[in-house]
């Protein structure tokens, strides 16, 4: 409860919070919410590029659909790319920074070099050349973005791992000769929990700014999802004289990216007093 | 820090073997057979067999990465299928352009960051603290390609200040090669005309690059000055009656810069990954849009080679930032 | 004392300065915007790219000129074809000198062919078709070709093989790359400029300077220009702005009609249009399933909307083309209406071919080209369309050289795919000889993998038939067939765009390589 009071007290993490569960909701009832939700696939050659308007309020895109419809239903996609990505990553990197940090010789330090190699590179050049060898999809974008963002989660429990390993609390569970994998699941992993959410909240943002990096590219989300990094890459062409088409996608990513940013940010200073922004 | 910098740079050589093995075996899952894209869109299944005879891609993979081992270690990358050139080659030429962008963004990071962070430290918890701190959280929540495009739209498509797109105005020359780096070339051969329009040509791309590390920058500054501003000395030294802005700028200042010295080495990697998109949006001749070329028409070699170089590139940065950290702070290397 | 020093110096840098300053603007350099092909060798390729650099650092025997592309005598000044039409003779003008100065001699024009073939890259195509079983030089001014069977149009691929500098390209030769290793980033052409290959960037820049000894001179253009500085601009706004901002003199031909308002209040910049031979396709792959269905393959040709597309989105930019030979050419198939949009039609086509059991609700993949946005707009109409039909397409952003080596097999080909096949010899036999003749099945012209026996011979015999008023029966015989199959769908004949400053003077146009000719180009 404290904590939570805590956490009251911090405005701009209260606004973060409040952005993301504004999204969370416009994503859940997007087809509802958009005044067009057909414009998701339907063209309408005779409407396009209108500036914005009472009708329009983003304006149309080139194939005249409704940007303010488009943008809405993109937080879709960005939402769902977003969560099942680090989840993703969590369910890998979990396990195996847990497994290095509480083991010791050949495993730990296998698994420790392979999360090193995938650190090596940053993670959208590997990202994009596993997205492009996969082909093209939404789906093979998000294959690629869990594929290369595991290591961040397995560096963090690694390193918690290793803390917690030498506490009293685990010594005093080896000697009532608890099993490896109880003390590694059911007592060091709740205990790592805090950073691991911090880094699960600001990796949503992250992974929403990548995708849109991909779909941008053209290796992510493929004509006609309305996602928001393909909208700013279609809306190129018809610039300078369709700004409102570039403008409102990119919008669209800052808001969402920074609400995650704010809360991450809200949540370390909550929940690892290490860290405080404010001290 | 001989021992060091030896043990340090043998931690990183199993990490570039293991990116060597990655790189390979991601480009050997490709679903399209290279050899039929080496054999050219007339090639009969014979001489794509020929092709794939020729190259070893029927030999078994293991040989195959023997083979492409041996090469890489002699600085052979092989050749690039679409421009027909050594691959080693295309990155060289292109290398300078993107070191001058990465540079600069960084400068400006560095230049911004510092003095931003410093103010914020001094102003905690105030307004401008406030402000800053929503502009920096806000500085990495901003998709560069598009804040290349609003500035595009802006700078160089509404106002025509800057330019809009390459290293070079079409019409000039290169300066003479000395380093690479237009800027630097430009004025060892006193062309004036040429240092001014590639100044010109660098400012877009520079501040959206730099737009994120900045944000970074500030941030770890400011919390490594009120770190240091805490410390029993500063309060001391300020009873004593040190000027004001000597102890902030000069004394606290030199106390704070681990942090954010650490952080460079990580917002290389940052920036690197920014100038892929960089350069792809303002046709930045340089590695990034190299990689996005390579990426879109699946030259694998040139894949791996941009992949690996810039794995290398990293360790070296990284290898450097901890030789700097111990310098600037001995315990670190006697730790490791 | 100090100051006064640096005051000096000052002074001095900006005297210096001032001094250097553009001497180049004085010059005639023109700065061409146009997309740069992969490679600079001319027998790794054969697209429109490529054709800048084929046109202008190279010659060939004979070569296209004007609108309707005429053939004039070029390195060759004759040519006679036996009666049988199996032999041809070029004679060669004398004293033609490559632009390192080495003669050019009837013994590099079979190098060159031999090169071709022997690379048996895109360029090799129209040759193999040929089917040429020997060429030799009898003399150093006398080429001969030997075909194995009658060629009718020999003489219009001619113009596809450039001639090479054997004795420059064969010290660079390494194993048997045929020295493309070396010509790939450097020039050994006799053409009216030359590469400056240390200022070549791959895909990014590439300096052409004028070859003042071009066999041709300069008679036709007194005021030629000097230095051409090529610079990819890869997307389209960008371009068409650093033409309004006069960055670049000329852009590229396949500018989009969104952005021809836009230039045409430009001052500075005129919009060339020229009717072309530049047909725009929807590829369908014949051989996977649901598109081996005739009435599916009707289906999707009455679900394309043809009007909405060429009227709305390209402004009328365009001419209905419903049939695969460019409407202005001979053989066209007169009287052919083709399919026109109409979903009710559609609808009951596939019908049919859910009757018969073809799988028509499997998801269709459908690739267009990233840096050409036309071909993804009318990818995102059609999807649009298709999807009242209950069809789902999926869009698949990809790039003209994945693509053609996707294509080079059945099962990698996607399932459609959108391209124009644009002028790159003049006769039906560029469209639809090379399109639908099964024999090609392989290379991205023949991509539909359409086969019907009826259709390849009729395509066999044109080849085979000197008379053109009997080809031109059997090729629009053999064009009846292939659309009342459906083999493709075929929307329109391009209107080439292209914006270019008003300072450039003498840009002459022809369907074959798209004005990409400098030799006739000045700057006022």
């Amino acid at each position: 409860m404290l904590v939570f009071r805590k956490f009251l007290r911090d405005v701009s993490a209260v606004i973060g919070l409040v952005i993301v569960l504004l999204t969370a909701v416009v994503a859940l009832f997007a087809p509802w919410l958009a005044p067009k939700p057909l414009d998701a696939h339907e063209s309408h050659p005779l409407l396009r590029l209108k500036p914005p308007s009472a009708e329009a309020p983003f304006g149309t895109d080139n194939l005249g659909r409704d940007v303010f419809s488009r943008v809405i239903l993109g937080s879709r996609a960005a939402l769902t790319v977003a969560v099942l990505v680090v989840s993703g990553a969590m369910l890998i990197g979990v396990p195996l920074g847990l497994v290095a940090g509480y083991r010791s010789g050949w495993v730990s330090e296998t698994l420790m070099r392979i999360t090193d190699v995938f650190l090596a590179v940053p993670q959208l050049i590997l990202a994009l050349a596993l997205a492009q060898l996969l082909g093209p999809s939404l789906k093979n974008a998000m294959v690629a973005l869990t594929l290369t963002y595991w290591p961040f989660f397995a560096r963090i429990v690694y390193a918690e791992t290793r803390r917690l390993k030498t506490s009293v609390f685990v010594e005093a569970l080896q000697g009532l000769n608890a099993s490896s994998f109880r003390i590694m699941f059911a007592h060091i992993l709740p205990n790592a929990a805090p950073p691991i959410i911090v880094r699960a909240t600001i990796g949503m943002g992250f992974t929403i700014l990548t995708a849109a990096v991909l779909g941008f590219l053209g290796m992510g989300a493929t004509p006609p999802d309305p996602e928001w990094g393909l909208a700013v890459s279609e809306s190129r062409q018809y610039l300078p004289d369709a700004w409102w088409f570039a403008t409102f996608p990119g919008l669209a990513i800052f808001l969402v990216v920074f609400g995650f940013n704010l809360l991450g940010d809200g949540l370390r200073d909550v929940i690892d007093p290490r860290l405080r922004r404010s001290r | 820090m001989l021992r060091f910098l030896v043990r340090r740079v043998l931690l990183v050589l199993p990490v570039l073997f293991g990116l060597l093995v990655l790189t390979f075996v991601l480009v050997r899952v490709v679903p399209n057979d290279p050899s039929a894209s080496l054999a050219g869109q007339n090639a009969t299944p014979q001489q794509i067999a020929e092709i794939r005879a020729k190259y070893g891609f029927d030999r078994p993979l293991i040989v195959q990465f023997g083979v492409y081992l041996k090469q890489v270690v002699q600085g052979d990358f092989g050749t690039s299928i679409q421009s027909g050139r050594p691959v080693a080659r295309d990155i060289r030429q292109r290398l300078p352009a993107t070191l001058e962008l990465t540079f600069a963004a960084l400068g400006l990071g560095i230049g911004l960051g510092v003095p931003l962070g410093v103010l914020a430290a001094v102003r905690h918890n105030r307004m401008l603290d406030h402000v800053l701190r929503f502009f920096t959280v806000g500085g990495i929540a901003i998709a560069s390609f598009w804040f290349a495009i609003m500035l595009q739209l802006l700078f160089a498509m509404q106002l025509d200040l800057l330019p809009l797109r390459g290293r070079l105005s079409a019409i000039m020359d290169a300066p003479k090669h000395l380093t690479g780096l237009y800027l630097v070339d430009s004025l060892l051969t006193l062309r004036f005309d040429i240092f001014w329009d590639s100044l010109r040509h660098l400012i877009l791309p520079a501040v959206t690059l730099s737009f994120g590390s900045l944000a970074t920058i500030t941030r770890f500054t400011r919390s490594g000055v009120l770190d240091t501003l805490q410390k029993e000395y500063v309060l001391y030294e300020t009873a004593v009656g040190y000027p004001r802005w000597l102890m902030l700028w000069v004394y606290v200042l030199r106390n704070s810069v681990v942090a954010t010295v650490t952080q460079v080495g990580l917002l290389f990697g940052a920036l690197l990954a920014g100038a892929v998109v960089v350069e792809a949006v303002y046709d930045w001749p340089g590695i990034g849009s190299y990689a996005v070329f390579a990426i879109f028409t699946s030259d694998y070699k040139a894949i791996l080679a941009v992949t690996l170089f810039v794995g290398v590139v990293y360790a070296i940065v990284n290898i450097l930032v901890d030789v700097l950290h111990g310098v600037i702070d001995p315990r670190v290397a006697e730790q490791m | 004392m100090r100051r006064r020093a640096l005051t000096y110096l000052g002074l001095a840098l900006l005297v210096v300065a001032t001094a250097v300053t553009p001497a180049s603007t004085q010059q005639s350099i023109m700065v061409w915007g146009d997309n740069l092909p992969s490679n600079l060798d001319p027998h790794a390729l054969y697209d429109v790219p490529s054709s800048f650099v084929q046109l202008n650092v190279y010659d060939n025997l004979y070569r296209y000129e004007g609108n309707p592309p005429q053939l004039k005598p070029w390195l060759a000044e004759s040519y006679t074809a036996s009666k049988d039409g199996k032999t041809w003779e070029f004679k060669l003008r004398k004293g033609v000198t490559f632009a390192n100065g080495d003669p050019l001699v009837a013994e590099d024009v079979v190098y060159s062919f031999k090169r071709v073939m022997g690379m048996n890259k895109a360029a090799a195509g129209p040759f193999k078709a040929a089917k040429v079983a020997s060429i030799t030089a009898p003399d150093a001014q006398t080429v001969k070709f030997a075909l194995e069977v009658p060629y009718a149009p020999f003489m219009s691929i001619i113009p596809v093989l450039t001639v090479v500098n054997k004795k420059q390209i064969d010290p660079q030769v390494k194993g048997d790359d045929f020295g493309f290793g070396w010509l790939s980033s450097n020039s050994a052409g006799s053409g009216a400029y030359v590469v400056d290959p240390s200022t070549y960037i791959p895909q990014k820049q590439l300096d052409l300077k004028r070859n003042a000894k071009h066999f041709a001179g300069w008679s036709h253009n007194t005021k030629p220009i000097e230095t051409v500085k090529a610079r990819e601009i890869a997307e389209t706004a960008t371009r068409v702005n650093a033409l309004i901002k006069g960055e670049v003199d000329i852009g590229d031909s396949y500018l989009p009609t969104d952005q021809v308002e836009r230039l045409q209040k430009e001052k500075g910049v005129v919009v060339q249009r020229n009717e072309s031979m530049r047909i725009f396709v929807i590829r369908m792959n014949n051989s996977k399933p649901p598109f081996d269905n005739v009435n599916f393959r009707r289906c999707m040709s009455h679900a394309f909307n043809y009007e909405g597309f060429i009227d709305v989105i390209l402004k009328k930019f365009a001419e209905r083309n419903p049939a695969p030979i460019p409407k202005n050419l001979w053989g066209y198939p007169q009287g052919v209406k083709g399919y026109d949009f109409d979903l009710k039609k559609a609808q009951a086509e596939c019908d049919k071919a859910k009757a018969a059991g073809a799988p028509v609700g499997r998801e269709i993949k459908l690739h267009f080209q990233a840096q050409l946005d036309q071909t993804k707009q009318a990818g995102q109409l059609f999807q649009s369309d298709l999807k009242k039909l209950g069809l789902n397409v999926a869009l698949i952003t990809d790039t003209w050289p994945n693509m053609t080596t996707a294509t080079a097999k059945p099962e990698t080909s996607p399932d459609m795919w959108i391209h124009w096949v644009s002028a790159y010899f003049i006769d039906p036999e560029n469209w639809i000889g090379t399109m639908y003749d099964s024999q090609f099945h392989g290379t991205w012209k023949a991509s539909a993998y359409y086969k019907n026996a009826k259709v390849d011979e009729l395509l066999r015999a044109a080849r085979a038939v000197p008379d053109q008023k009997e080809r031109a029966r059997m090729y629009a015989d053999a064009a009846k067939q292939v659309v009342e199959d459906a083999a493709d769908i075929w929307v329109y004949n391009t209107v080439e765009l292209r914006g270019v400053r008003s300072r450039v003077k003498g840009f002459k146009f022809s369907p074959v390589g798209s004005g990409n000719e400098l030799r006739w180009m000045s700057l006022e």
